[in-house]
This record gives C-alpha cells, sequence and structure tokens, in this order.
C-alpha cells in the first residue's frame, strides 16, 4: 500500500525532528567542550550563567545572532557567503542516513472514522542500502566549505587554511576509506541497518569451516576488526579537523585559519559543520566497531517479547523497544562524542609534514595490510 | 500528469549539469570555473542515484567531486594565472587548438546522436540492491575487463613517477 497522509506526515516530523536534534546538540558540546577542557586543565570554566553554566548555552546563542554581520573589503561576497552553509549541509545530509534504533511498528488504530495502519517507522531519515557509500561520499564534500570560506574571505591566514584543510581532508579520506573495507568485506554488505543486525548476539564466526561461538562477548566488529578500528578513529579526527590534527585553525600560526574573517551566526554554522562531522564520524564507528544500537546479551526480539510479556500493547512495545535501543545508541555515541573532546585537550598538534606521512606513510600501508590479511582470512576460513 | 516526479527530478539534475557545465567554460575566473565543474559532478552523482546506480553515484562523489575536482581548485587558488588566461586568450596557435577541439567535440556529439536513434536500446538488468549492483560491478571489471583495468593504474602510476620526477627536476623545496 501506498503512503497516506499519517505516514507522510510522521515521515516530514521525524526528517525535522531528526535534523533538529542534530543542530540542537551544538550548543550543548560546546558546553561539554568548555567545561570538559576546564576540567583537564584544572580550571573553573563558564559556570557563572545558570546552573553548572548551562545558560551560557543561550547567551552565546544570542550573540551569535545580534552580532554584526560583515564582508570583508577583500572578499567575494557570494562565496563568502555559500562558504558556511556549504560546510554545514554534508553533515547533515550524512547524518539522515544513520540508522539510530529499531523500526516502530505500529499496528492499525481508528482515528478520525477510519482505519490506519499498519505502518513500520524507522528511526532514520533515508533507509538506504548503500549507506556507508552514500556517506563517505556526501562528508567527502566537506572540504568545499573549508576552501571556498579560505579562498573568498581574501585573507592569506585563510588561504593558507584552506589550503591545509584540503590536503588534510582528501589525505586521510583515503585512509578512512581503507580503514573500513574490511569490515565491508566481513559483514558482506554496504547497509548500515544490516551490519548492525549482523552484530548482534554473542561473538559467532566460521573457523575453518566449523561455527564457533564465545558466549562472553557481544558479536563486535572491533573484536574482529582492531587494527580498522585504530586507524579508523585516527583518520576520523582528521577528517573532522579536531586536534591533534587541527592544522587548518592552527591559532598559534594562522590567527583561526580558514574562518579567520567569519563571526556571528556564519561562525555558527561552521561549528555546526565541525561537530555534525564529529557526530557523523562517532556514530560511524559505532555502527561499524561497537554494534550500532545494539546492547551487548540483548536482542531486538527478547526485549520486545519481555515487554509484551508485561501487558502493554504491541505498538507500545515496540516504542519502548526503540526507545531503549536509541538510548544505547546516544549512549555510545556521546563516549565517543567525549573522547573527541578528551583527546583534543590532551594532546599537542601536530606538525604539518608529521601529519601528512603519518596518514600517507603509516596508516595508508597499515589499512592495505588489515585489508588484505582480512580478505585472506574471509576466504580460507570460509572454506574450511 | 505530463511528467511524474522522477521525470522532473531528472530534468531539474541534468539541467542543472549542463547549466554547471556551461559555466565551466563560459566563466572567466577559473576558481569559479573549477567550482562549477564540482557542481557538474555533483548533479552527474545525482543522475546516478536517480537511475539507481548507487555504487556508481558514490564512487562519482567520493572519487570526482571529493577529491579530484578539490585538488584542482586547491592547485587553482595557488597560482596566479593571468599570464595562461592571456595566452590562450588570443593569437594563432590558440585558436587552431579551438578550432580542433571544437570539431573533436561536435564529433562526439553527433557519433552519440547518432548511436541513440541507431537500434533499440537493451532493457537494464534489474539490480536494485546496491551490495548486488557492486558485486557485479566487481566480477565484470576483474574479469572481462582486467587487462583494460590494470592497464590504466599502470597509466596512473606512471604519472605518477613523471609528476615527481618534474618537480624534483624543476625546483621548489624538494629540488635536487
Amino acid at each position: 500500500m501506498g503512503a497516506d497522509q499519517f505516514e507522510i506526515a510522521v515521515n516530514l516530523l521525524k526528517l525535522i525532528v531528526i535534523f533538529l536534534a542534530m543542530v540542537q546538540l551544538v550548543p550543548i558540546l560546546v558546553w561539554a567542550e568548555r567545561r570538559g577542557s576546564a576540567f583537564i586543565q584544572n580550571r573553573l570554566g563558564p559556570n557563572r550563567v545558570g546552573p553548572l553554566g548551562l545558560l551560557q548555552l543561550l547567551a552565546d546563542a544570542i550573540k551569535f545572532i545580534f552580532k554584526e554581520q560583515f564582508i570583508p573589503a577583500n572578499a567575494k561576497p557570494f562565496l563568502f557567503k555559500a562558504a558556511p552553509v556549504i560546510a554545514l549541509v554534508p553533515a547533515a545530509l550524512a547524518f539522515a542516513a544513520i540508522p539510530l534504533s529499531t523500526p516502530v511498528e505500529v499496528s492499525t488504530f481508528e482515528l478520525f472514522g477510519r482505519a490506519w495502519g499498519p505502518y513500520v517507522f524507522e528511526i532514520q531519515t533515508v533507509h538506504m542500502n548503500v549507506g556507508i557509500i552514500y556517506i563517505l561520499g556526501v562528508s567527502s564534500l566537506g572540504a568545499y566549505g573549508l576552501l571556498t570560506a579560505g579562498w573568498a574571505s581574501g585573507n592569506k591566514y585563510s588561504l593558507l587554511g584552506a589550503l591545509r584543510a584540503c590536503a588534510q581532508m582528501v589525505s586521510y579520506e583515503l585512509a578512512l576509506g581503507l580503514s573500513i573495507v574490511g569490515a565491508l568485506i566481513l559483514y558482506g554488505t554496504f547497509s548500515l541497518n544490516e551490519m548492525v543486525q549482523l552484530q548482534e548476539g554473542p561473538l559467532a564466526f566460521a573457523w575453518f569451516g566449523k561455527q564457533v561461538t564465545v558466549g562472553w562477548l557481544p558479536n563486535w566488529g572491533i573484536i574482529f576488526q582492531p587494527l580498522g578500528a585504530v586507524l579508523f578513529l585516527t583518520a576520523a579526527f582528521a577528517e573532522s579537523n579536531r586536534l591533534p590534527f587541527d592544522l587548518p585553525e592552527a591559532e598559534g600560526e594562522l590567527v583561526a585559519g580558514f574562518h579567520t574573517e567569519y563571526g556571528g551566526f556564519k561562525m555558527l554554522l561552521f561549528f555546526m559543520g565541525e561537530y555534525g562531522h564529529m557526530l557523523v564520524s562517532s556514530a560511524l564507528f559505532v555502527i561499524f566497531f561497537l554494534g550500532g544500537y545494539g546492547i551487548p546479551f540483548l536482542t531486538q526480539d527478547t526485549v520486545f517479547q519481555s515487554l509484551l510479556n508485561n501487558g502493554f500493547s504491541p505498538t507500545v512495545s515496540s516504542l519502548l523497544t526503540s526507545l531503549v535501543f536509541l538510548i544505547s545508541f546516544l549512549m555510545k555515541v556521546f563516549f565517543f562524542l567525549w573522547f573527541f573532546i578528551w583527546v583534543r585537550w590532551t594532546l599537542p598538534r601536530f606538525r604539518y609534514d608529521k601529519l601528512m606521512d603519518l596518514g600517507w606513510k603509516t596508516m595508508l600501508p597499515w589499512g592495505l595490510m588489515n585489508l588484505f590479511v582480512t580478505a585472506i582470512a574471509v576466504y580460507v576460513m570460509n572454506r574450511g | 500528469m505530463l511528467i511524474d516526479v522522477s521525470g522532473l527530478l531528472f530534468y531539474l539534475l541534468a539541467g542543472l549539469a549542463m547549466a554547471s557545465a556551461l559555466s565551466v567554460v563560459l566563466v572567466s575566473n577559473p576558481i569559479y570555473s573549477a567550482l562549477s565543474l564540482a557542481l557538474t559532478m555533483l548533479s552527474v552523482s545525482g543522475l546516478f542515484f536517480h537511475l539507481e546506480a548507487y555504487f556508481l553515484a558514490g564512487v562519482q562523489l567520493i572519487v570526482y567531486a571529493g577529491a579530484v575536482v578539490i585538488l584542482f581548485v586547491m592547485v587553482l587558488m595557488l597560482f596566479d594565472l593571468k599570464e595562461e588566461k592571456k595566452a590562450f586568450s588570443g593569437g594563432l596557435i590558440s585558436f587552431m587548438f579551438k578550432v580542433i577541439l571544437a570539431g573533436l567535440f561536435l564529433g562526439v556529439v553527433s557519433s552519440v546522436i547518432g548511436w541513440t536513434f541507431k537500434g533499440t536500446p537493451t532493457p537494464r538488468q534489474a539490480l536494485q540492491d546496491g551490495t548486488a549492483q557492486t558485486k557485479e560491478l566487481a566480477i565484470r571489471l576483474f574479469s572481462e575487463h582486467l587487462i583494460s583495468f590494470e592497464l590504466t593504474g599502470v597509466l596512473l602510476l606512471v604519472v605518477l613517477v613523471g609528476a615527481i620526477v618534474l618537480a624534483k627536476a624543476k625546483g621548489g623545496t624538494h629540488a635536487r
């Protein structure tokens, strides 16, 4: 049956809610970043405005909106205004393909004098069976935002920042892509939803034709691909331009790099882009290597059945199951967001040539070797 | 309805691809020209998506829009191209080049049009699943087209070695 009004309305709402949730995460992350950095460096951080300094977010937001908008004399006005948008859009598009939780099944119900349903709503903006290719493709466009910002500002520091950003993002994209090919061989699918489902249950693999099951370990990708996980995490830092790889900004050398000339709301859009990339990278890491929204030793069916046995209706049980798994996913993702902040305030910045050496001479060969070994192992183990 | 949503999407993407491709040639600033090329790549990728060739669409984005054109833009930012622009805007030799290139382009266009009207097109095989498509593509690439695939790899390697040799010979920070 085709989509009716209810389904269209819910999907539209979902579209808006997921996008807003992503955007709303930015002030919270900024707060966590400032308080976290203060904690790590034995300072206090923003603690005056509201409880724990939480209202600082609101003050910051108001400040961002009411700052004067200006365009430098040497800037190219059109590209200068377009660049922050170009920086935000890829991150928002990439986040659309990430499965956040188990689908909600709504059974038939009566409303406004007619029967509706049954429906299945996925907790994700778009279900794609080529999710990972889409995400890699879209997020590779993120460099354009930095590039156009740097060039259109008409400032030498900005231009240098933009050049660094491009060289860095293109180089590390290679390492990022290679680090997950091993995992892709293991899963045999491009669909993020299928990957999460494959990681459900206890650790199980084929060992020379025999099925081996290890009950006390979850069936997570990190156990099969530890090297791939390390490479992915490292490349993710470079892709989202975070310290120790924040050479495009490098405030000690380039004032503020590619966004030197930006302020106010335009600056905020760059922030959203950067935190969006962080969010997408963390979510991808969780989906590839830590079982996505899965909970160890619990499957979707057991949670659903136990809720059903406790007297909830199928629709409500499905909704609650989805909520439980959503919380599990968010907890994992938040850990990695904290990890990004933690690393930023712990490690010093790389020198530029060291950065390139790490990308091309260390991560690329290791990634290739990981791919090679995984391919051989999968071939041999499955033949038996 | 005269055009359905899918048709509308096609015309939108195709129109965007043609408009941005035209602006690659017509815009005088090399950077805008390269950014238009990126837009062309994006809309071509959109067309691939529309034809349900998901893997090709993704690769188009990752390789062309995400890496090749970005490097174009980056290199263009580093150079002051006024001399080169002048050299290619007038003179007999550049005129000859333009005539030859326009002729070649017309030849390609006319042969494509002739091809389209010759015979019935073979229907597309239904491989809706992105993973299955990629598998099929990989099998074709590594069996039927293995030699041309490897030759392309060798060609790229030659270009790479040539670029490094030129960079070392012509100076710069890594000059011998």
